[in-house]
């Protein structure tokens, strides 16, 4: 178990740099999700982690030292690739015993054993691979990374070749063993629902570089810049791209106010921040979309498309109606022209146009 | 169809609709089962037949081999044996198309074949012998025909040629092996300059027939030395199919996905233990393919043995083959059809069981 830093790690190819100037630093026993669209370079930095891909520039430390020159083997990381990379040749007892075959380990089929029904596959030990099912091929790959009790666990996408509600069950069960066994583990995902609900702490990366650290309220709630408001959150945030021109942003006859920003901006509005109201913002109904518990509607307004959430229970609209929406000053986010947002700017509708 | 149309089109229009006719199941069985067993026994009637021409003269050569007596060709006893095979080939693929139960097949194939050993023994049985097969077992094979030494002397027992050929083969298809692994590995898994290059050499030289560079490669092998000495052949055999069994090689590489060798890696093996206990193995089938085939080029090699050679330094199971035909000529073809029966067989054990993988390792070069 340990702590982990990264300091200025860049990762570059010829051309292309994968990963530029990263730094982060993970506590003993946190679990860290890294989230972002494919080929952010999430996968590039678990592999750095891992000691598969040395780091171009900067540094990587556990518990303080720095393992840089530290090959892969002697790191002590466990790691669970997204197709679960089991040997095909090895039964799953010998599958899990494979990483204590190169440390001197006393009891190591014990451990094995123990290891295999900590994640409940105590039964399939002598099947090979290629006669489990998905779930159980997971499972396994898990028990062989942590069966040598590594510093770190490295969990590359682990979720996403199972099946919806098999994904609900593991999501759970991975977060029930890593807690159980107190390591610190490093989750790489695309997938935001998964980040959110297994780590305790979110780093949204893009094109390289890290765009926000913080608990998944705080990417949600407090994006810090365009790009996280617009990956997290399905629907995703309305971004509106205007300019504040004399304390506010014109679209034909509608106006924002806005506060605290001058020149290019995105406003952002969360769909479920916009209210219908007798007065407010004009929008025209486009289509309506049942979500199960609510309902999301899209509309053009002056601004462009918008969308917005209704419970479930409030009378559907038509296509083609003619609408008002309403927003708190307090909800919206503004970015500046550099995607970063702009603390203290608020927009709100005029006073004339409520109600 | 054409009427619920109708009932669409006009409503209100009252239109009898009949009910549909109820199929005739057992009709419709007996129909696509007659049309199987058309089918059937056409496709095995055309493939016996299209397998005649190869089968054939291995089987004469067979046949000669245990029949004749003077040396001169008889084909009396070949059409004998074939007058009780030919009928008991159709029996058989008429009991398979017939029998539909895999039990049934084996009963009828069990007592086809003990009636066709019964025929062959009423038939051909007192013609056998095997006084061809004597020089198995007779190292002075040629001077007792000849009573005199052969022209070309020192004409070996064929033991002496067999384990020659054995170690020509056995060598160059470690060789073959070893190499072709190791360069297919590191050709599937490392970036390196001239890579692609590489690639597209490997497969320039096939387009050459290595036949034409036999000048060259004899001016090279004496060169260094190793003419007149099995080491010549070893190597040049090695040479020539090493393009073409690394490209197989790499293929079978590229299809073992990179994670399972990080994740060995990050396991705590060292990339060659990774190599060896997780990588290897699932290149088995791949390794299986190319040893086979490489021995059998091996075993069969003639152009470069007797290239190689300038007098009767060595001998090998193929210019043995050729000298028992070129001495004996005209005196006995039971002779020589004796020693291509024994020359054939260990490449025809090797190959019946090591066809799997040999039918795996096209599919694993398509992928390269």
């Amino acid at each position: 178990m340990a702590r982990v830093e990264l300091r200025n790690l860049t990762k570059s190819w010829d051309a292309a740099t994968a990963v530029a100037d990263m730094s982060l630093s993970i506590a003993d026993g946190e679990f860290t999700a890294i989230l972002g669209p494919s080929g952010c370079g999430k996968s590039t930095t678990l592999f750095m982690l891992a000691g598969v891909y040395r780091p171009t520039a900067g540094d990587i430390f556990f518990d303080g030292a720095r393992v840089n020159d530290v090959e892969a083997r002697s790191r002590n990381v466990g790691i669970v690739f997204q197709s679960y990379a089991l040997y095909p040749n090895m039964s799953v007892l010998q599958n899990i015993l494979f990483p204590l075959r190169f440390q001197k380990v006393p009891d190591a089929d014990r451990r094995a054993r123990e290891m295999a029904e900590l994640v409940q596959v105590g039964e399939l030990l002598d099947r090979r691979p290629s006669q489990l099912s998905g779930g159980q091929q997971q499972r396994v790959a898990l028990a062989r990374a942590l069966v040598k009790r590594p510093n770190l666990l490295l969990l590359d996408e682990p979720l996403s070749n199972l099946d919806a509600t098999l994904r609900l069950s593991m999501r759970a069960e991975i977060r029930r063993i890593t807690r159980e066994l107190g390591v610190t583990t490093i989750l790489v995902t695309h997938d935001q629902i998964e980040a959110t609900t297994m780590a305790d702490r979110v780093v949204c990366m893009a094109n390289g570089r890290v765009e926000q650290v913080g608990t998944a309220d705080d990417l949600y709630l407090r994006p810090d810049t365009r790009f996280v408001a617009g990956f997290i959150g399905s629907p995703p945030m309305n971004l509106i791209e205007a300019t504040v021109h004399e304390g506010a942003i014109r679209a034909g006859a509608a106006r924002i106010a806005v506060t605290g920003a001058e020149g290019t901006v995105t406003l952002g509005l969360r769909p479920e921040m916009l209210h219908p109201a007798e007065r407010g913002l004009q929008a025209r109904v486009a289509h309506v979309e049942p979500m199960g518990r609510e309902r999301m509607t899209t509309a053009y307004t002056d601004f462009g498309t918008i969308r917005f959430i209704e419970p479930i229970a409030a009378p559907a609209r038509d296509e083609g109606e003619l609408m008002h929406l309403q927003f708190d000053a307090a909800d919206t986010i503004l970015f500046g022209p550099d995607g970063r947002r702009l603390p203290g700017a608020r927009a709100s509708l005029p006073e004339a146009a409520h109600a | 169809m054409a009427q619920s149309e109708i009932t669409a089109g006009a409503p209100g229009t009252p239109i009898r609709v009949e009910a549909p006719a109820r199929p005739d199941w057992e009709m419709l069985a007996r129909q696509s089962r007659r049309a199987r067993l058309w089918k059937n026994g056409l496709l095995i009637a055309f493939l016996t037949l299209v397998s005649v021409p190869i089968v054939l003269p291995f089987f004469w050569m067979f046949v000669i081999s245990v029949s004749a007596r003077t040396g001169g060709v008889e084909s009396d006893v070949l059409w004998r044996a074939c007058a009780v095979l030919v009928p008991a080939t159709f029996a058989y693929g008429a009991a398979h198309v017939a029998l539909p139960r895999r039990k049934q097949r084996w009963i009828a194939g069990g007592a086809l074949l003990a009636a066709a050993a019964l025929g062959l023994y009423l038939m051909v049985g007192e013609a056998l012998h095997l006084n061809n097969y004597r020089f198995l077992v007779n190292p002075n094979l040629i001077e007792d025909i000849r009573g005199a030494a052969t022209a070309g002397g020192q004409f070996p027992w064929v033991w002496t040629a067999f384990a020659n050929s054995f170690y020509v083969a056995t060598t160059s298809m470690l060789l073959k092996v070893i190499v072709a692994t190791l360069a297919g590995y590191y050709l599937s898994r490392f970036a390196f300059r001239g890579r692609s290059g590489f690639l597209q050499g490997l497969l320039i030289l096939e387009v050459f027939h290595p036949w034409m560079l036999t000048i060259p490669i004899f001016l090279v092998i004496f060169w260094v030395g190793l003419l007149n000495t099995l080491s010549g052949p070893i190597l040049v055999l090695t040479a020539i199919d090493l393009p073409f069994f690394i490209f197989i090689m790499k293929g079978f590489f590229d299809a073992v996905p990179w994670d399972i060798e990080m994740s060995a890696m990050t396991d705590g093996a060292s990339r060659r233990q990774a190599f060896r206990m997780v990588v290897l193995p699932q290149v088995r089938a791949g390794l299986i393919a190319i040893a086979v085939l490489g021995f059998i080029k091996g075993w069969e090699e003639y152009v470069f043995v007797t290239a190689l050679r300038t007098g009767n330094s060595f001998w090998v199971m193929s210019t043995y083959l050729y000298y028992v035909a070129e001495d004996v000529m005209g005196v006995d073809y039971g002779l020589v059809a004796a020693v291509s029966v024994f020359y054939i067989l260990p490449s025809l054990v090797l190959y019946l069981f090591c066809q799997k993988y040999l039918t795996q390792m096209t599919l694993g070069g398509v992928k390269g």
